[in-house]
């Protein structure tokens, strides 16, 4: 009872991470919206030879042009960030202690860095495959 | 006072699921929230096996055929229905997060859905007709 | 339309370390009548044992907030008629997301102390007032006068929000639009209290408050405005021009 209302409230570990984070989903949200549409286009109307899925001759082809790795990686690394922190933003409801938190921030992090690295090596070897 | 900072608790967290007593907006935050769950779910699973593009074209194309099978084809019209829903519901998120339409937020809302309704139906009759 | 309805009346019941339950009273009311004329008259006809918080019966103490029907409402101003029919049971239930003290009264107490931790005010001066229409310009001496925040701090804000359920510690709509009333321009130090994870960026727009407030604040809308102030200051802060 005897807490001050000061140590209660605004203790957050470093001021101003999340409003980055905040500003970091909500510019990322409608770029994403482009960029979905873009990779949509691309995968199922434009670069399909049928009308279903693109085969894997079809893709190759595709990522001969520099500019689909590009919009692909592009569109990676944006995905990837805005899921990542919503998913942060789901973990913070579970009412996580400091420690777990920062934990999952990190893993989070580290999961993020690892699928946008693992994106970029494979749209670079589907690219190189056709070259 | 005890701090509750430290006591995670399932009952808590999963009260922001129930959409019973809510209205509009809750509906909006619950939908959001699922939708963003299953396109994560999605987004990792879809990179997983795109990873077969490196192993060639014959474990590529084997799996495409599995596009072909109906549940495999409901689950594609899922992901599109959810990343419709999240990415219109998300328009009207960002609006109001910057003061615009704030106190129309429910008028927002059915708007948007209704839209994704109209493209969802448009997007199911392209994939089971087209 | 009949003056008199006859109604049931289904009361929230918990005392201390007992399990909830629901008492019913079969009364005949004035549908004209408040929510909590009914409440009321259970405890004063009934059962003298029912706890409930009320004062002023015009909707400025915010004391007598309680879900009706499964909603937030402030009872004093919520009309019988409007909330149910002749015939038909009336249930009234404790604020969410506070504890019960006994039967239909919640312990406010982290509420108000989040209201302190804003400083939220509790009148401001005429003139920075929110007013629907306001005089084209105001004389020198108009900013003396003082006119009571809109915010009555009824708590039904808190009980509505679907993020206050999940962590105690989430200021909640009610302080956040404290906050955003002064202006973070005005009241710098006010930064560090709204800007972190059980402040103004825990709010994922479910706009229950604006839904539930029955004094005009629009939490909502506050919020949203909030965190543009949030993200002007940490940019300016940023680029070292604050």
């Amino acid at each position: 009872m005897s807490q001050t209302t000061s140590s209660t409230y605004g203790s957050s570990p470093r001021p101003g991470e999340t409003t980055w984070l905040w500003l970091i989903k909500i510019v990322t949200g409608p770029l994403l919206l482009v960029l979905l549409i873009l990779h949509l286009t691309v995968n199922h109307y434009l670069g399909s030879s049928s009308s279903g899925l693109m085969t894997y001759d079809d893709i190759i082809r595709y990522f001969q042009n520099p500019i689909i790795p590009a919009i692909e990686i592009l569109f990676l690394i944006t995905v990837v960030t805005h899921s990542l922190i919503g998913l942060r933003g789901i973990v913070l409801d579970m009412n996580p202690s400091r420690r777990v938190l920062s934990a999952v921030t990190w893993l989070l992090s580290l999961l993020g860095v690892a699928s946008v690295i693992y994106g970029i090596w494979l749209a670079l070897t589907i690219a190189s495959i056709g070259a | 006072m005890h701090n509750t900072r430290n006591q995670p608790s399932a009952r808590r967290f999963l009260s922001w699921f129930n959409p019973i007593g809510r209205q509009t907006g809750s509906w909006a935050f619950i939908l959001n929230r699922i939708t963003a769950l299953g396109l994560t779910l999605y987004l990792f699973l879809h990179l997983i096996i795109l990873g077969r593009l490196a192993q060639g074209p014959h474990a590529y194309d084997s799996f495409l055929l599995l596009t072909e099978n109906p549940f495999i084809k409901l689950g594609e019209l899922a992901v599109v229905a959810a990343a419709i829903l999240h990415g219109l519901n998300g328009i009207r998120i960002v609006l109001t997060s910057f003061g615009v339409g704030v106190t129309r937020q429910k008028q927002l809302f059915y708007g948007f859905m209704a839209i994704a309704a109209v493209t969802i139906l448009f997007f199911a009759t392209r994939m089971y007709m087209g | 339309m009949a003056d008199k309805w006859n109604i049931t009346l289904r009361v929230y019941r918990q005392k201390e370390n007992e399990a909830p339950h629901f008492d019913d009273f079969k009364m005949e009311v004035n549908p004209h009548e408040y929510v909590l004329d009914a409440v009321e008259r259970a405890w004063a006809f009934h059962d003298r044992s029912i706890c409930f918080r009320h004062a002023c019966h015009h909707s400025t103490c915010g004391a007598c907030g309680m879900r009706v029907n499964g909603v937030e409402k402030l009872t004093c101003i919520t009309l019988i008629r409007d909330v149910t029919h002749d015939g038909a049971a009336l249930k009234v239930e404790p604020l969410r997301n506070f504890q019960v003290v006994s039967d239909l009264a919640v312990d406010m107490t982290p509420f108000y102390r989040k209201m302190e931790a804003v400083e939220a005010r509790a009148v401001l001066p005429v003139t920075e007032a929110e007013i629907e229409t306001p005089p084209s310009s105001w004389d020198a001496d108009d900013a003396l006068h003082l006119r009571l925040s809109d915010c009555i701090e009824c708590g039904l804000c808190i009980s509505a929000c679907p993020v206050a359920a999940t962590t105690p510690e989430y200021l909640g709509p009610a302080p956040l639009a404290a906050a955003q009333d002064q202006g973070l321009k005005r009241k710098p130090e006010l930064l560090s209290v709204v800007d972190c994870e059980d402040g103004v960026w825990r709010c994922h727009s479910a706009f229950e408050c604006t839904a539930v407030c029955p004094s005009f604040v629009d939490p909502g809308r506050r919020i949203m405005n909030l965190r543009t102030q949030v993200v002007g200051m940490r940019l300016r802060k940023l680029f070292g021009k604050a």
